[in-house]
């Protein structure tokens, strides 16, 4: 009993990998609309909670505190917890307030970074290249997004054991590497991005002029010009669509079905 | 072909695991590409779910559902569409034509699940209050329920009543439909695309959308080439951005003595 009280307060390593392991699996199971992943992260603090918490009433304020509205990355998410039972360790209850702070302040700035990486670029860089050796018939590039999926999540599970060793001082800390990083991510990104342009959009102009006894294919007109020059405006089109109120990517879907067919009608296009 | 008991029940499990994997451990992430895959895998046609998934995939480039903002569904969309392409016998522009309705269709259910997950949060507060944790923990993994149900009880109910329907589409499709839904797979990535240019900072980063379309449509260089010429001028910025201020610094004297260079030679 007496070695049981001494370290009733100590959190160890198998503490926080269930913590990075319950924010994994549970982060979003319950997201609703009231306050998204909020009960993901009770979820994922619950075993903390029971333990550093003996008195009931305090118990049930921290499992209060946890339900607040929470939203970031939900491969992010791991810091912010890691990072909050440290705290909550060192500090006890009296922490409430900090840990609430933390949670909120750190929710936004997690989330850019990871919405980036793993939101837009990494499906970005590595779907592009599975879908375009798929469209040829290859799953070699989807085996590799696989892998490197599965890599991700292996490197999840360390996430609240970082933000845990790292304390509150993670964020400052690694905010240059991790601002250095995002921008060499969004560079690597937009320079596929350009490629993309030119291979995955296929516009096949059917049009021909006809002038006296000449005619003129269409396509070859505009290949002089420039090559995939339909396709490359297209997505200038589409980029101005969607900058326009009102306007979303439900609708400019659509909106270019629509015109798909109608350019297809006319002969324009097939 | 005809689908099997077998398949249905398959295609309904791989439907809910897909969207519980994306919520959790997110190794296929929710992305048409694997769905289309393991769909193929399922109606013993990997080639045709490999060419639905990509083209779906090319559709929703960067297009993620953080913020908690409903995206169409082409995650259900390439399970069905796959199906479909297999059993009808019409090819792969076929199952992609109606992955796209269905993607759509399925925001709605989406949304639904988003909403009923609310109840169940209510649910979980109500038990902190009495400190019933066995009711905290329970009520956390009914969430999974409506996630589940919204992507497996309509993939069920296409493929159970859905041939039908697909057969009579399929015989009284006119061309103008057929032929205008193949030039719209073609001109779809272009949303995706576009997408994405919203979300990246592309004023910023012009000069390499310029380049990587260059490469691409000029020197027809392959995906994987552009990627490695993009790694490195990534690393050359990661390395700029890293030490930002000494780089700035440096890069203003190499200005001043450059400029002090070409004084000497206009002498």
């Amino acid at each position: 009993m007496e070695n049981m009280k001494t370290n009733e307060t100590k959190l160890t390593k198998n503490d926080i990998n269930r913590v990075s392991r319950r924010w994994i699996m549970g982060s979003q199971i319950t997201w609703n609309y009231e306050k998204q992943m909020a009960v993901g992260y009770l979820w994922a603090m619950l075993p903390i909670i029971r333990k550093l918490y003996k008195d009931p009433e305090q118990q049930k304020d921290m499992l209060k505190t946890h339900v607040q509205f929470f939203n970031t990355t939900p491969h992010m998410g791991g810091f912010i917890c890691g990072i909050d039972a440290a705290t909550e360790e060192h500090e006890g209850y009296k922490a409430k307030e900090t840990v609430r702070g933390l949670k909120t302040g750190l929710m936004g700035p997690f989330a850019g970074v990871g919405d980036t990486l793993f939101g837009v670029l990494f499906p970005t860089i590595f779907g592009s290249i599975a879908a375009y050796m798929g469209q040829e018939g290859s799953m070699v590039g989807a085996i590799i997004w696989l892998l490197v999926n599965i890599a991700i999540l292996v490197l999840r599970t360390f996430t609240a054991g970082i933000g845990y060793r790292e304390g509150s001082k993670i964020i400052t800390s690694a905010k240059d590497k991790l601002d250095a990083l995002t921008a060499a991510a969004t560079l690597l990104g937009i320079t596929v991005v350009g490629a993309l342009v030119a291979t995955v959009v296929k516009a096949n102009v059917t049009a021909t002029f006809t002038s006296g006894e000449i005619t003129v294919a269409g396509q070859d007109i505009l290949n002089q010009i420039m090559p995939c020059l339909v396709p490359a405006a297209f997505v200038g089109f589409i980029y101005w669509l969607l900058g326009r109120k009102k306007m979303t990517s439900t609708k400019a879907i659509i909106l270019v079905m629509v015109l798909a067919i109608l350019l297809h009608v006319v002969g324009i296009l097939g | 072909m005809e689908i099997q008991v077998w398949q249905i029940i398959a295609l309904t499990i791989l439907s809910m695991i897909l969207i519980w994997d994306s919520l959790s451990t997110a190794i296929f992430d929710g992305k048409p590409m694997f769905a289309g895959i393991l769909a193929g895998i399922i109606m013993g046609d990997i080639t045709t779910g490999l060419a639905v998934g990509a083209t779906l995939q090319l559709m929703v480039l960067g297009v993620g559902t953080y913020g908690g903002s409903s995206m169409p569904d082409y995650l259900t969309g390439a399970i069905v569409g796959t199906v479909f392409a297999v059993t009808s016998g019409q090819g792969v522009e076929f199952g992609i034509g109606l992955a796209v309705p269905v993607g759509l269709l399925m925001v709605n259910l989406d949304v639904l699940a988003r909403f009923c997950n609310v109840f169940f949060a209510k649910r979980v507060e109500a038990a902190i209050d009495r400190l019933d944790y066995p009711g905290i923990k329970r009520n956390i993994w009914f969430g999974m329920i409506p996630w589940g149900l919204s992507r497996a009880l309509p993939v069920f109910i296409m493929l159970i009543f859905g041939e039908d329907i697909v057969n009579a589409i399929v015989n009284h499709m006119p061309e103008w439909l057929t032929g205008g839904l193949s030039v719209a797979g073609g001109l779809l990535p272009a949303v995706g695309i576009a997408i994405l240019l919203r979300y990246l900072p592309v004023k910023k980063y012009i000069s390499f959308l310029l380049l990587g379309f260059f490469l691409a449509a000029y020197l027809s260089v392959p995906m994987v080439g552009v990627a490695i010429f993009g790694v490195a001028m990534a690393v050359i910025e990661f390395k700029k951005s890293v030490n930002g201020n000494q780089v700035v610094a440096a890069a203003n004297a190499g200005g001043l003595q450059e400029g002090l260079l070409d004084g000497e030679y206009e002498d």
